[in-house]
């Protein structure tokens, strides 16, 4: 059997105010790669973004997308991607960008690397945490990763109330 | 390289292999801006950040080259570089924007109080000079006009031998799409000369918004006409011999070079056993 190939970009939404990640949406986020894609590579890139790119994926707490595109011209669509300066969410124009965490040819292979990216991102919240209690929280955070390896919902939940403390 | 890299630099590791660097951010008087500016380059994983004063002088009236601010007066706490447990490392550069051969003028005093050194040349004459024999870290490639001249084999091939290197900058592709052709048309009209080799990428972002990841202006190398690795080699190694050419560039024009010590440890090392002959010397005479 063979199957049709594509490459999954893991990106994250990096904006100046975290409370306006709340506002993302799947369709508002691609219809901004569409656009960027049209603007840098006209016609031709349009079309190629037209046929099997989608949003497969968005956490809105963590600011977190997965993109599909065809294997055959993901380099050229994501050379478009760094064009993206803002996103329309919900009538209001955000600026934002867009960085590229990793390149998986599987959900699988980027689900793995975005458990030990979030668990890093606890990590890295961990000496900024203001009371000792926030610091219990995110270390039974940390913790609930390295037991739930594998087991996404548990870690997203997790990474929501890491990302509420860090407010 | 006549030194190994650890005498002068403790950091980074030799082990690692891909450290990225921006050399290019841009000064801002705004210190929350700048903050929120480091802060960025640190999430995205860039180790070492440069930050820039740009020096443009005129014919009109003499201006002061400009005085770096200390970075500690600059950015409160430096934040941790994301996936290391070092803070990021932030150095001061200097750009001299230059339209007359009489606004780089070489062994400035000024200009040593700053880790880098850059120029950015106007006319293809100064282009040139630059290559060939200015003691400069970085030639800087107009990326905000289309360029008056073509970039020549012999002055490239000179820069390349001498060990300086090109910088493209991407931020103002980002602002707006005929600069984005400008950037894309001058960078593509360099590759076809230097074939990507001695090529640096960086941001010359003024707002935290207009950084880039590192893996987007890896692939962003190639609309500018650079193969994988070496785009991959822009934003890494090559900034590294950015550095380690910074370094040698300080010491040969100041009192003592880390390579000159070497030799003298080693001149020392042959005359202390051989006192005898030196004394030995006026009988021969």
């Amino acid at each position: 059997m063979v199957r049709v190939k594509s490459r999954y970009l893991l990106c994250e939404v990096n904006v100046s105010d975290r409370s306006h990640l709340l506002l993302l949406d799947d369709r508002s986020v691609g219809a901004a790669v569409k656009d960027a894609v049209a603007r840098t590579h006209g016609d031709y890139g349009a079309a190629l973004c037209s046929v099997r790119f989608c949003v497969k994926y968005l956490n809105a707490h963590t600011g977190i997308v997965f993109l599909r595109f065809p294997k055959r011209c993901y380099k050229l669509l994501w050379s478009a991607l760094p064009f993206i300066t803002s996103v329309e969410m919900r009538g209001q124009k955000i600026p934002c960008f867009l960085n590229c965490l990793h390149v998986g040819g599987t959900i699988r292979t980027c689900q793995k690397f975005l458990i030990r990216y979030n668990t890093q991102q606890l990590h890295r919240m961990l000496p900024k945490c203001k009371n000792e209690e926030e610091k219990q929280q995110v270390r039974r955070s940390i913790l609930n990763c390295s037991q739930a390896w594998g087991n996404k919902e548990e870690l997203e939940g997790e990474g929501e109330s890491g990302e509420d403390e860090e407010e | 390289m006549p030194f190994s890299s650890s005498h002068v630099f403790p950091w980074p590791p030799s082990s690692s292999m891909a450290v990225f660097m921006d050399l290019n951010i841009r000064v801002d008087p705004d210190k929350s801006k700048l903050q929120r500016l480091i802060d960025t380059a640190a999430h995205l994983g860039f180790s070492t950040v440069a930050l820039n004063y740009v020096f443009e002088p005129s014919t009109k009236k003499k201006q002061e080259i400009p005085v770096p601010t200390p970075i500690s007066e600059l950015i409160g706490e430096l934040p941790v570089v994301q996936g290391r447990s070092r803070p990021i490392r932030v150095l001061n550069r200097l750009t001299v924007v230059t339209s007359d051969a009489s606004h780089f003028r070489p062994n400035a005093a000024e200009y040593r109080r700053f880790d880098l050194l850059a120029v950015e040349p106007t006319t293809e004459k100064l282009f040139h000079a630059a290559c060939m024999s200015y003691d400069v870290d970085i030639v800087c490639i107009s990326v905000t006009e289309k360029l008056p001249f073509f970039f020549k084999r012999a002055p490239i091939n000179g820069a390349v031998d001498r060990g300086v290197l090109f910088e493209l900058s991407y931020a103002a592709a980002i602002r707006d799409s005929t600069r984005r052709r400008y950037t894309i048309a001058n960078a593509v009209c360099l590759m076809e000369t230097c074939k990507g080799k001695n090529v640096i990428l960086s941001s010359a972002a003024e707002k935290a918004l207009e950084l880039r990841g590192p893996y987007d202006i890896i692939n962003l190398g190639s609309l500018f006409g650079l193969s994988d690795e070496n785009s991959k080699a822009a934003v890494s190694s090559s900034c590294r011999s950015v550095l380690l050419h910074a370094e040698t560039r300080k010491t040969a024009s100041g009192i003592i070079s880390t390579s000159r010590t070497d030799q003298q440890e080693a001149l020392q090392d042959q005359t202390d056993p051989g006192d005898e002959p030196s004394a030995k010397r006026p009988k021969h005479s």
